[in-house]
């Protein structure tokens, strides 16, 4: 969906070297919610749609003003919910208990941990591209959209041409495989765009984006 | 000259209590707290909180979570001490290091990243399919995840707040000479900057160029000046950055 994650081009936000901006964790909870977080996928206790298109379901002015463990977070909530596994308030009464000096419960199983930390060590690589339509070194152009669901088209390279300069494999579309929907594996393709192309030639030095585009989001470029 | 790190937390926009975030909530001589002011109905159970209770907010979904059984504690420290001690930039910096000094290895990882990097034992989540780019006399490439934050976690752990930021995911497409003079990284405008948007499931990891200055180094001495930025893009190795 075109959320307020899609800020590729965007102005307005400032610095990107701040103070305090060099670490993985800018707050001790946060590894936490990283960990609480990826165990909600590796035991299946997530509903719907996973953790990225969750958080792009933000309300936008949330998504922009919440911190990235924050957004973690509240998708973590909202896929317990999904499935079933937390109800809407319980979070807000444990909130509550805590807060009244109820000590932090604590559950170990070493079994079901190492097999957390195997699993996050497995791999699942796409299977190489085949049947693609495009070759490297076609010229493509994006197609216009505005999809209602996940989608990993971002909205700066819509309608704009560029080459093919990779063939990576084959993977599902994510406006489908996202939600658990049937997706035949289709191509992914590496498109390099000029950079006049996509922000228009303004005198600096061009450069050259790329990004990894499904066979859906690409039509033939139309000759120059 | 890469490292903006200060000891300081960052306030994210909206945040504006942030510095509270790691005051204790469990105590209870702390008289000024306006937990009990905020709605946690309706609405509230669906919006982010105010920074000064999302560490209770983070705390009470874990206790509730293991109270009901669903998850266990140690399951998730051993989480994150993986991301902790497990995987960081020391692997990624192996792998340049390795490329430098052996151009046979150095040709399979550019053709197949994935299986170059699991021959020095190197896989899992967010590493599943790796390309591996090289920089150039004539190339300077840089990496980075506007949609979200993608990163190489088995050859870098997990990325630092600057890379999941919105201003990094929203200038460095749209300016990234800009970008990277942030970082002190000035390149010769005849130099291409190619930079890679991670928008699908191939996570990618910068191939910088053996600094003059490093004949005759071995494989570890080189791995030393190989830091994270290098193998992101924003800066480039340097002999001075040798430990």
């Amino acid at each position: 969906m075109d959320g307020a994650h899609d800020v590729g081009g965007m102005q307005g936000f400032g610095a990107v070297v701040v103070p305090g901006g060099d670490v993985a964790y800018q707050e001790p909870w946060e590894a936490r919610v990283f960990a609480l977080h990826m165990l909600v996928s590796i035991q299946d206790l997530g509903g719907g749609p996973g953790g990225r298109p969750t958080r792009e379901e933000m309300p936008a002015a949330d998504y922009l003003a919440a911190s990235y463990y924050q957004r973690w977070l509240w998708s973590a909530e909202r896929r317990l919910e999904r499935k079933g596994l937390i109800q809407p308030g319980e979070v807000e009464r444990m909130m509550e208990r805590l807060w009244d000096g109820e000590p932090d419960l604590r559950r170990d199983d070493p079994a079901l941990a190492a097999s957390a930390v195997a699993e996050v060590r497995r791999a699942a690589p796409m299977a190489p591209a085949s049947g693609a339509r495009f070759a490297v070194g076609d010229r493509v152009r994006v197609r216009r959209m505005r999809p209602a669901r996940h989608t990993r088209c971002p909205r700066y390279v819509r309608g704009a041409s560029g080459r093919v300069e990779r063939v990576q494999g084959l993977d599902g579309l994510p406006e489908l495989a996202a939600y658990g929907e049937p997706a035949t594996p289709e191509p992914v393709y590496a498109v390099a765009f000029d950079s006049r192309e996509l922000w228009g030639d303004d005198g600096r030095p061009p450069w050259t984006v790329v990004v990894d585009l499904w066979e859906h989001y690409l039509e033939e470029a139309p000759s120059a | 000259m890469s490292d903006p790190g200060a000891a300081e937390p960052r306030p994210s926009p909206g945040q504006a209590g942030a510095s509270q975030a790691g005051a204790s909530h469990g105590d209870h001589d702390h008289g000024d707290h306006d937990y009990g002011d905020h709605d946690y109905g309706d609405h509230g159970a669906h919006r982010p909180l105010p920074a000064t209770d999302v560490e209770l907010r983070a705390r009470a979904l874990e206790a509730l979570l293991v109270a009901k059984g669903l998850v266990t504690t140690d399951a998730i420290e051993r989480v994150i001490s993986y991301y902790e001690h497990d995987v960081g930039p020391r692997n990624g910096a192996k792998v340049v290091a390795r490329a430098w000094l052996d151009p046979a290895y150095r040709q399979r990882l550019l053709a197949d990243g994935t299986a170059a990097i699991a021959e020095l034992g190197y896989g899992g989540a967010e590493g599943d399919n790796m390309v591996v780019v090289a920089n150039t006399p004539t190339v300077h490439n840089a990496v980075v995840c506007t949609l979200c934050s993608c990163y190489p976690w088995p050859v870098l752990g997990l990325p630092p707040a600057w890379y999941k930021s919105l201003p990094y995911r929203a200038r460095m497409v749209a300016e990234p000479r800009a970008v990277l003079q942030e970082f002190g990284l000035e390149l010769p405008a005849e130099v291409e900057v190619r930079v890679w948007d991670s928008s699908a499931e191939v996570r990618y990891l910068v191939l910088p160029m053996r600094p003059p200055g490093t004949e005759g180094w071995d494989q570890e001495r080189l791995a030393g000046i190989v830091t994270r930025d290098c193998m992101i893009g924003t800066a480039v190795p340097s002999v001075d950055a040798a430990p």
